[in-house]
């Protein structure tokens, strides 16, 4: 079954003069329910754009996407927080958690936009907490954790709400390579555990810990 | 997002940086502090013209005659003037209404002042009185066609209260300046006196502090006692216990001390209770100032609002037994609203201004609020990624917002604590009120939130990608 049905997407942005930088071109792609998918491209190809779109963050110009059920090219804005906030799970290379709020606070953010409180997210994160080994740390602020605590900090945080899929953009670029590898083997045994990965980066190395990879090049997609 | 924790998440974000909620919040707490203090020297106004007027009736009008135009001590020292002696009453004495053959009502303070001679040396101020009736005068005046001298007596003051409805007492006094001697005086000294009925000490909400004001019985028998004031008690007895009993020469006449009078301090108008000696009236007529009396009689309308009318039944009234004649009349009523608008004046002002600071502080905390919007942009599009809607990012803001107002509220709050004591010792009448401190929080609350209301949408309304990437 597919999750992601993304069908002839164009994504063109306004440029200098009348010119209009054309960044996606009819871009085709599907991803199975628990696919490892890797997007591999240099920077300027297009990738964060395709990324910003499955990840509901940003507007295609024109074409079809549905993820999990959801129009995406049709839906309006106050949808999209909602999708985002159900089917999909971030990892951002920067980690992106809030340097006010302590580990357990950051964990549970998506599930206390769902309306939970404090101790109903708390009840459902603990499984996923102690899962990525950081049940001693809840009370850490983020500055007090090194870079490979933090992206595991996130993934916890892309997985307490339970979402379709999980949406990872170059998770293991800012981080050393034992900690690189440690997030890689992560992600392989939550694939296992059923998850769905897209993942979206520039190393060709990475990308081989995928099951799938497709290449972008020029905002044009090839199977590899 | 429940409410319940998004303001988990405020408390979080305000408790983190407590140093910069401060300094956010520094134009708050000056501005609540304004407002306090700017309402409780406005109250502390009021309780002073109230404290000013404590010896008035809202009520009380005040009918005297000074057409005579001459005012002058009687008694003793009546010499000084070849005019009438018209009991010192008037504060504004005989000069102004030097050829004037009307007082307008409210003009020149009604009420005896006690002030003894004012204007006393213009003996010529004297008005033609075709049909003036009552008295012979004794004066000396050239110039008069017709030599009357108009008095009020205790028979006017049954006529108004017989007639004229809708008042609830009405009383007449009279003052003049005399002699006293005995108690610790080693001279004779001036003082003021009082001629006055039994309900004087009610109509003038005076209280005593030893013996009993004067009755009835003392009035009709004019016997020769007096009433202290509490400071004259003092200058000739030393306390009011040594006076009570005791007796003093008034005009060389031997006056027991019946009694001796609360201290009532300062008065706007009137007679100076603390300064005076009040004795029977019929007493005084008797011994001290014979007809060249010039008395005042007080009315008390019962309804405030329904003064107007009972000054107009009073003249009617008095026009039948004085035609042709002019009496003043002052209302204690329409002095009291005037001390009372200028207080209100000066309570405007200091509240434009409070609304200034209150502005300036708006401001302020507009701006650190868009500061915080742009160092959190990246924590906005991060809350955004995960699902956080405009709504609740918006309403995050906003609630920092109206929490760090309210925390500048409350330090507001508790500097006028602390800035009213060394403003009263600065001479400010100061009287602070529950209802200061919540109208100040209401400001204070209401700025912050309205000033965080711009900042706080464009922090919800930033695009999610763009703020992401924002470093």
């Amino acid at each position: 079954m597919a999750i992601i049905e993304l069908k002839n997407i164009n994504k063109y942005y306004d440029a200098a003069g009348d010119e209009k930088l054309h960044v996606l071109k009819d871009i085709n792609l599907e991803v199975q329910k628990g696919e490892y998918l890797a997007i591999l491209g240099p920077s300027g190809s297009g990738k964060s754009t395709l990324m910003n779109i499955i990840g509901c963050m940003d507007h295609m110009s024109d074409g079809y996407y549905c993820l999990d059920g959801e129009l995406i090219h049709e839906a309006k804005e106050k949808d999209l927080v909602r999708i985002r906030n159900e089917k999909i799970g971030f990892i951002f290379q920067k980690y992106h958690l809030i340097p006010t709020y302590n580990v357990l606070q950051n964990i549970v953010m998506p599930l206390l936009m769902r309306g939970m409180t404090l101790n109903e997210a708390r009840e459902r994160s603990v499984d996923t907490i102690d899962m990525l080994g950081l049940g001693q740390r809840i009370t850490h602020k983020p500055n007090e954790l090194s870079g490979g605590q933090q992206q595991r900090v996130a993934i916890a945080r892309a997985l307490v709400g339970e979402p379709a899929i999980l949406l990872a953009d170059e998770p293991t670029g800012a981080l050393d390579r034992n900690s690189g590898l440690e997030v890689l083997k992560l992600f392989k045994r939550l694939n296992d555990m059923g998850n769905t990965i897209v993942m979206i980066t520039h190393d060709a190395d990475v990308a081989t810990h995928a099951q799938r990879t497709v290449k972008i090049v020029d905002g044009e997609i090839f199977e590899l | 997002m429940k409410t319940s924790e998004l303001l988990r998440l405020v408390f979080i974000n305000i408790t983190q940086n407590k140093f910069k909620t401060i300094m956010t919040s520094i134009g708050i707490i000056v501005g609540a502090a304004t407002i306090v203090m700017v309402i409780a020297i406005g109250k502390g106004g009021q309780a002073d013209v109230a404290e000013q007027f404590k010896n008035l009736n809202a009520g009380a009008i005040d009918i005297s005659y000074e057409g005579e135009g001459t005012d002058s001590s009687s008694g003793s020292s009546s010499s000084e003037s070849g005019g009438m002696p018209s009991g010192g009453g008037m504060p504004s004495g005989g000069s102004s209404s030097n050829g004037s053959s009307s007082s307008s009502s409210g003009g020149g303070g009604g009420m005896p002042s006690g002030g003894g001679p004012s204007g006393g040396g213009d003996s010529g101020g004297m008005q033609m009185f075709d049909f003036g009736s009552m008295f012979g005068s004794s004066s000396s005046m050239e110039d008069r066609i017709n030599q009357e001298k108009v008095t009020l007596t205790e028979d006017d003051v049954d006529d108004i209260t017989t007639f004229v409805g809708g008042i609830s007492d009405a009383t007449i006094t009279f003052t003049t300046k005399s002699d006293i001697e005995g108690g610790e005086l080693d001279e004779a000294a001036s003082y003021t006196i009082a001629g006055v009925k039994s309900n004087y000490i009610t109509i003038s909400n005076l209280e005593m502090t030893v013996g009993d004001f004067i009755t009835d019985s003392d009035d009709e028998n004019k016997e020769k006692v007096c009433i202290l004031g509490a400071s004259v008690a003092k200058e000739i007895f030393g306390s009011a216990i040594d006076a009570y009993g005791s007796v003093i020469y008034i005009d060389s006449r031997l006056y027991v001390v019946n009694g001796v009078l609360e201290e009532m301090g300062s008065v706007a108008s009137g007679i100076s209770p603390d300064e005076a000696i009040f004795i029977p009236y019929d007493t005084g007529i008797k011994y001290l100032v014979g007809d060249d009396v010039n008395p005042t009689v007080t009315v008390i309308a019962e309804d405030v609002d329904n003064v107007d009318a009972v000054i107009e039944d009073v003249t009617n009234l008095l026009t039948e037994s004085y035609p042709n004649t002019e009496f003043t009349y002052s209302d204690a009523g329409s002095k009291m609203e005037a001390a009372s608008a200028s207080n209100d004046i000066l309570t405007m002002l200091l509240m434009a201004m409070a609304a200034i600071v209150f502005i300036v502080g708006g401001i302020g905390i507009m701006n650190v609020l868009f500061v915080s919007v742009k160092e959190r942009t990246n924590e906005i599009g991060i809350l955004k990624a995960i699902g956080g809607s405009q709504r609740s990012i918006m309403f995050e803001f906003l609630l920092e917002a109206a929490a760090i107002s309210l925390i500048g509220g409350t330090l507001g709050l508790l500097v006028s604590l602390v800035v009213a004591p060394v403003a009263e010792t600065l001479g400010a009448s100061v009287l602070l009120t529950p209802s200061a401190f919540v109208i100040a929080m209401i400001f204070a609350v209401g700025t912050g939130t309205i000033f965080g209301i711009y900042p706080a949408y464009k922090a919800s309304a930033l695009v999610p990608v763009e703020a992401l990437s924002a470093e």
